[in-house]
């Protein structure tokens, strides 16, 4: 496009409707095919197991797949010659449906980036997917356009943008520069780290109980007994499997959503790829971002490395989502790769302690967290043995019992309340890396629930800030302060518990909009 | 608002006394207790605390920011910068309509803030008056 045509770069007034790239047909066919199997997997499935594994049974099954595929691809060819994008008018309009027609228009205001995404069937058209993404996130729509040329895309990122931002006078010769791009090894060690093992777990747990639907409770039986565990040793060795088997899907996983993630640089816009199956193309703007997250996980931590988020306004449709800025770097690498990504939240200034009476708040909230646990191993302790677990302290497994008021408590009981020692330990070490400061109009505030997060957040980015103090707080000068940034569709807060009550008053006026340093 | 849980809380306490006095065998005094409870707890939320909160509502309105602090027990002051707020409202319900009291109630990026229960005239002048003062200089 020629530099000289304008602030806008782009003649908008005469564009016409445009269609998707041919491949939207098969992507669309496959959806749908894609819906019409999984509502039918499990009545066919159903109906295979009843009739038995004939010839006849297999053939209408296929005859079936074969009449929803062409369907499907009716449908297909139908909704793509439906669907016509095109800018004009300040807008960007999309018009779709085969049925049911509808038409969308995004003022170009409203839109904060046009991401690319590239799943398998686009990369081997060499088409992208492009989305568009608005701000306010939940109440305005967003549109994609599954299948768009390269070329298209670029256009049509152009003009969109153009009218925001000044176009890049030559041919797209001088791209973004990589900040940074993320090892083979530093991926691995990142889903390896990631502590998703919890998300991981839950999924094995769902597995298992589509297993249990779907066949018969005579074999289902036959599996568990040949495989049940019969002694505590089995049970832990079952557990410790299984632990495994769900930290190598969890590294799958990260494996999955981050391959090849590389952070890069256009003036005032960051663009993010990232994806092994799916290729993602991101865009955030500079000027959305409300505050970075340095977030240094349990596991991580000790290895000296840390994870970057930021909180980004109307990014992502629901509030309080931050979107992954670095999958992994090392912590001393932070402040440089911040240095050349958002120079506006790079520092490393020194945090100011919490006073020393907050200690006992931090080690009694985490005890008090700590003890539903205690209760519920004491539990097992006490009534496991009538449940038939392999638990220490019965009958027959070696530990005693100890006589208390004539009662029998198993020795179990007794062991239950040690695990209050790392819940204090783990208070004591949430109270210490506690700290926060106001440097160079960013607050800095650090904290540590599991991980241990740095917040950094301009001032004019806060939306609003809080003092809160509750009785105890107010008995021992301290409290809570509150700030609210905006985030997805809504906020997110950066808050550091029971620091002074001056402190909080103080820090509460030095950020406020009116307050100028002499 | 406090009038709305009045009912599951009361048929909850009467509902206790009598299973109390069916089921046991105990003195007057005994099982009359929870119906008696849950009075008391009804004249605490109905009456008292509502009180109490209105008298712990302060709100200013300065040049550059609005002033909030409320709370009782949990005491919690917030600043909302002018130029954060993106618009305001005033809401009333129908028991508030019946008393002629409205909420003012104010949007940031971030969520919203409110001051309740104000007199319809001033909960329609507050809005108007921070409407005016926000008009310029909203980025976000």
């Amino acid at each position: 496009m020629n530099s000289e045509m304008g602030s806008s770069g782009v003649d908008q007034a005469n564009n016409s409707p445009l269609r998707l790239h041919p491949a939207a047909m098969l992507i669309g066919a496959l959806r749908t095919v894609r819906r019409w199997v999984g509502a039918l997997v499990i009545p066919g499935g159903a109906f295979l197991a009843s009739q038995g594994f004939g010839i006849r049974t297999i053939l209408l099954v296929v005859a079936g797949f074969i009449v929803v595929a062409a369907l499907a691809a009716v449908w297909g060819f139908l909704a793509w010659r439906a669907t016509t994008y095109m800018v004009s008018g300040g807008a960007f309009h999309l018009r779709r449906g085969v049925v049911q027609k509808s038409e969308r228009t995004i003022p170009l205001d409203h839109v904060q980036s046009v991401d690319t995404v590239q799943g398998i069937i686009q990369r081997l058209f060499g088409v992208v997917e492009v989305r568009v993404e608005t701000a306010g996130g939940g109440n305005e729509p967003d549109a994609s356009l599954s299948a768009v040329s390269r070329d298209a895309a670029g256009t049509l990122r152009r003009e969109i943008e153009g009218s925001r931002r000044e176009p890049v006078g030559t041919e797209e010769v001088a791209g973004p520069d990589v900040v940074r791009k993320l090892t083979m090894r530093d991926l691995l060690v990142a889903g390896a780290t990631s502590g998703q093992i919890g998300v991981a777990l839950s999924l094995v747990a769902v597995v298992s109980q589509l297993f249990d639907e779907f066949f018969s409770r005579a074999f289902v039986e036959r599996v568990v007994s040949s495989f049940a565990p019969r002694s505590v040793m089995a049970v832990l060795l079952f557990a410790v499997a299984l632990g495994l088997f769900a930290w190598l899907l969890s590294i799958a996983g990260t494996v999955l959503a981050h391959a090849g993630f590389t952070l890069s640089r256009d003036g005032d816009y960051l663009y993010i790829r990232r994806g092994l199956l799916e290729r993602r193309e991101a865009t955030i703007p500079l000027s959305r971002i409300q505050a970075v997250r340095i977030v240094e996980g349990a596991l991580r931590q000790p290895f000296g490395l840390a994870a970057l988020r930021v909180e980004s306004a109307g990014y992502g449709e629901n509030a309080g989502v931050s979107t992954v800025l670095f999958p992994l770097l090392p912590r001393r690498e932070v402040e440089n790769f911040l240095r050349a990504a958002a120079p506006e939240f790079a520092g490393e200034p020194s945090l100011e302690r919490l006073p020393l009476r907050a200690l006992r708040r931090y080690v009694f909230r985490a005890i008090l967290s700590a003890s539903p646990l205690v209760v519920v191993v004491a539990g097992v302790a006490v009534f496991g043995q009538y449940a038939g677990l392999p638990v220490p302290g019965c009958g027959g497994c070696g530990f005693g019992t100890v006589s208390l008021l004539a009662f029998e408590i198993p020795f179990g009981v007794f062991l239950a309340p040690l695990l209050l020692v790392p819940a204090a330990f783990h208070g004591w070490l949430q109270f210490r890396d506690a700290g926060w400061t106001l440097s160079g109009e960013r607050l800095f505030a650090r904290s540590r629930i599991l991980a241990r997060i740095t917040t950094v957040a301009p001032r004019r980015r806060l939306q609003s800030r809080s003092v809160i103090s509750s009785p105890f707080q107010r008995r021992l000068r301290l409290a809570t302060l509150q700030a609210r940034v905006a985030s997805g569709g809504g906020g997110a807060e950066v808050q550091v518990v029971d620091l002074g009550s001056d402190a909080a008053r103080s820090l509460v006026e030095r950020l406020g909009p009116g307050y100028h340093v002499a | 608002m406090g009038a709305l849980n009045a009912l599951p809380l009361l048929a909850g306490g009467a509902g206790g006394s009598w299973a109390w006095l069916k089921l046991t065998d105990v003195s007057f005094f005994v099982w009359i207790l929870p119906a008696v409870a849950a009075v008391a707890l009804l004249v605490l939320m109905v009456v008292v605390a509502p009180t109490l909160r209105w008298r712990r509502w302060r709100y200013e309105i300065r040049t550059d920011e609005v002033d909030l602090q409320r709370g009782i027990v949990w005491v919690a002051r917030t600043l909302v910068p002018l130029a954060r707020i993106q618009h305001v409202d005033t809401r009333s319900g129908p028991l508030q309509r019946r008393f002629g009291l409205a909420t003012v109630v104010f949007y940031t990026a971030a969520g919203a803030n409110q001051i309740p229960e104000l007199s319809a005239p001033v909960a329609a002048g507050v809005r108007d008056r921070i409407a005016a003062l926000t008009k310029d200089g909203l980025d976000v």
